[in-house]
């Protein structure tokens, strides 16, 4: 069942689904100003310069990948791989800032980070596995990949003070992460809206079989879709060893969790069919606001495994709901 | 429902990528093989390590090697359930940390043995939960287990501030370390023993009999009239019963518990029940499978610390033998296809 909702062509499709549509992202908005209204009246730490700042990049680093897992949801699939790869990639970039410049260490990871989104692709395509295994089995592999190559030590970045721009820069007056995942959400906003290769994915997502027979290139697309995921997952790597500029082969433990969780809030059914990409900005908002109520609140670190997991559970719920409610309202209708 | 038509389909046209003609010798013994590949692989593993190296061959190794693979194992019974019955639980590390934990809280109050019965109570009732939130919630099992392991996990590092508990219960800990006639492993006597309680519910029992209905095609099953949902929630249950008698052991054996005490433990269980022969796609699979699964990875685990090979390469080996396996999977699929068309042709 295809939510026509976020179908391009199907904007026509009226009442309770824009309805429901507006809802969600109105609803995102409530949720955040109600978690910025109580973190700033209770605490006094909450709305500085600085913690807002932070705020924004820690978001920015989820919402990247968050973006490209909103693709691979929307296409019918998932890949449990990127917090093993997002540590993989940090790895990478911070191993050649030790023998070259900053372009190569880039080139470096965007270019592991795509090779082993492909590697994905292929297993789901040329193996046919299902994509939650396939990427679940490449987790395993690429966590044990980033603690051998490291021998489990920890890789710092010193001598490249410029590295560290990526992280705390600014263009335009604004942090550079947020720039970063700004971009790419306009990009990625009109691939997905506006190009052959978006509707595609969408129609892939919303029925393999039917977009098999009306001519559409299958696995051409799914392997473009799992490559676009790895490259965010390398960005987003970069991204975080620029901010810690210390990492090791434990990093992005759960990081699949987030993007996926922030992809479901944002809108994006797990049913496939359907990508908002804006939701999922806005969610890695509300998340990484969240996160840092908590943190000001001092609730210890152990408690974010909780409600992270709540959160899961909920927004799958929630689209659980959204879904029967569609299905109702279609069925009245005819 | 025959076994073959849950088989990952061929698609139709499409050739499959590295087979031989079935007539001659070569593909019969691929086709072999692919039957028994695992059965095949443990006895090749156990004969060539033997042969290269004397610390392999010794009683000890093999005791160790039998403690080893029964953790995993015990978990990867109840998960075989739930996988042919088309459903999977990711949340199973958090699971057990949390049963351990509660052990080590209870047993000096409760005493070793009751604590561990209210822990593996305490196991099936989480395996209900995610039964619940899986079939009542309608989400998609790996995905709401995956959030459950956040929650199982949360709490076990709320219970214990991120400690080590250890526990002093003199049974719990000859329970996890003992051997019976000294070299069989307390904790393999119960896998043991949990394999034949499961091959009989699997092959000899109704309940089998739906767990494989469900899996095949759940809504042949539903109008057949078996209660799909109860179904599947029992072997959420049976994953919990599992976990917890693991979680008892396994705490026995470090004489201490903790919150991440089992990483990666759903995925050890998972990729046992894969490399084992049960179809990723629900309604067929074997328990003895599941069983020389165990086996092989834990000798497997066990030659790479022998010969020095480090911790990390066993996430490693562990991924790759997974896709490994569901690549299997799929030839096998592509030889039922063909086998049945010869079949049909003749």
């Amino acid at each position: 069942m295809t939510a026509p909702e976020d179908v391009p062509g199907g904007g026509r499709s009226p009442s309770i689904v824009s309805y429901l549509q507006l809802f969600e992202s109105a609803g995102i908005l409530v949720l955040l100003a109600v978690v910025v209204l109580v973190a700033s009246v209770i605490t006094t730490g909450f709305f500085t310069y600085a913690n807002l700042t932070n705020i924004a990049i820690n978001a920015a680093i989820v919402a990247v990948t968050g973006l490209g897992m909103t693709f691979a949801i929307a296409a019918g699939g998932m890949d449990l791989s990127v917090g093993s790869l997002q540590a993989l990639t940090a790895i990478v970039a911070s191993a050649l800032l030790h023998v070259t410049g900053i372009p190569v260490a880039l080139l470096g990871a965007l270019l592991v980070g795509g090779a082993c989104g492909l590697l994905n692709g292929l297993l789901i395509t040329r193996l046919q596995m299902p994509p939650f295994v396939a990427t679940f089995g490449m987790m395993s592999i690429l966590r044990g990949v980033s603690l051998l190559v490291t021998n489990g030590q920890s890789v710092m970045i010193t001598g490249t003070p410029s590295y560290a721009l990526i992280n705390n820069g600014r263009v335009f007056g604004l942090p550079v992460p947020l720039v970063i995942v700004l971009v790419l959400w306009a990009l990625l906003q009109l691939v997905l809206r506006h190009t052959p290769f978006g509707r595609h994915v969408c129609a892939i997502g919303g029925n393999a079989k039917a977009a098999v027979v009306s001519g559409i290139k299958v696995e051409r697309t799914t392997l473009l879709v799992f490559a676009i995921v790895g490259l965010t997952a390398a960005i987003s790597g970069v991204m975080l060893s620029a901010q810690l500029l210390i990492v090791d082969g434990t990093l992005g433990a759960g990081f699949e969790l987030q993007t996926i969780a922030i992809a479901v809030l944002g809108g994006t059914s797990l049913a496939g069919g359907s990508g908002s990409l804006t939701g999922t900005l806005l969610a890695s908002l509300l998340l990484a606001t969240l996160s840092s109520a908590l943190n000001i609140f001092k609730v210890a670190a152990f408690y974010q495994y909780l409600y992270l997991g709540i959160l899961l559970v909920a927004a799958l719920y929630l689209d659980t709901l959204r879904r029967s409610l569609i299905a109702s309202s279609l069925l009245r209708r005819e | 429902m025959t076994r073959a038509s849950t088989a990952p389909q061929a698609e139709p046209g499409r050739e499959p990528p590295f087979l031989p003609r079935a007539h001659d010798f070569l593909g019969g013994l691929v086709r072999f093989a692919l039957r028994y590949y695992i059965h095949v692989l443990l006895l090749a593993a156990l004969v060539i390590l033997s042969a290269v190296n004397a610390n392999f061959r010794t009683s000890a190794n093999f005791e160790n090697i039998l403690l080893q693979s029964s953790f995993a194992g015990i978990g990867a019974a109840g998960m075989t359930f739930l996988i042919i019955a088309g459903a999977f639980d990711l949340s199973v590390a958090g699971m057990l940390g949390a049963c351990g934990i509660v052990l080590a809280l209870l047993s000096p109050q409760l005493g070793g043995l009751p604590a561990a019965i209210v822990v593996v109570v305490l196991g099936m009732g989480l395996g209900f939960l995610n039964g619940l939130v899986v079939t009542r919630m309608r989400i998609p099992a790996f995905i709401a287990t995956l959030g459950m392991m956040n929650v199982y996990l949360g709490v076990a590092f709320i219970a214990t501030r991120g400690q080590v508990l250890p526990i002093d219960s003199e049974l719990l800990m000859d329970l996890g370390t003992n051997s019976l006639l000294g070299f069989i492993p307390f904790p393999f006597l119960v896998m043991v023993a949990i394999y034949v309680a499961a091959a009989f519910l699997l092959r000899r029992t109704i309940f089998g009999r739906q767990v494989r209905a469900v899996g095949s095609s759940p809504n042949a099953a539903r109008t057949a009239g078996i209660p799909v949902d109860r179904v599947r929630i029992a072997a959420f249950v049976l994953v919990g019963f599992c976990t917890g008698v693991a979680g008892v052991l396994l705490t026995g054996e470090l004489s201490s518990a903790n919150a991440i005490m089992a990483t990666g433990y759903e995925l050890s269980a998972i990729a046992i029940v894969v490399v084992g022969g049960t179809s990723l796609k629900g309604g067929s699979g074997t328990v003895s499978g599941s069983f020389t699964g165990a086996l092989f990875f834990s000798v497997i685990n066990n030659a790479l610390n022998i010969f020095g090979v480090g911790a990390y390469w066993q996430y490693v080996i562990s991924g790759v033998l997974l896709i490994t396996a569901i690549g299997v999977q799929v030839v096998r699929g592509y030889v039922r296809e063909e086998e049945s068309a010869r079949e049909r042709a003749t």
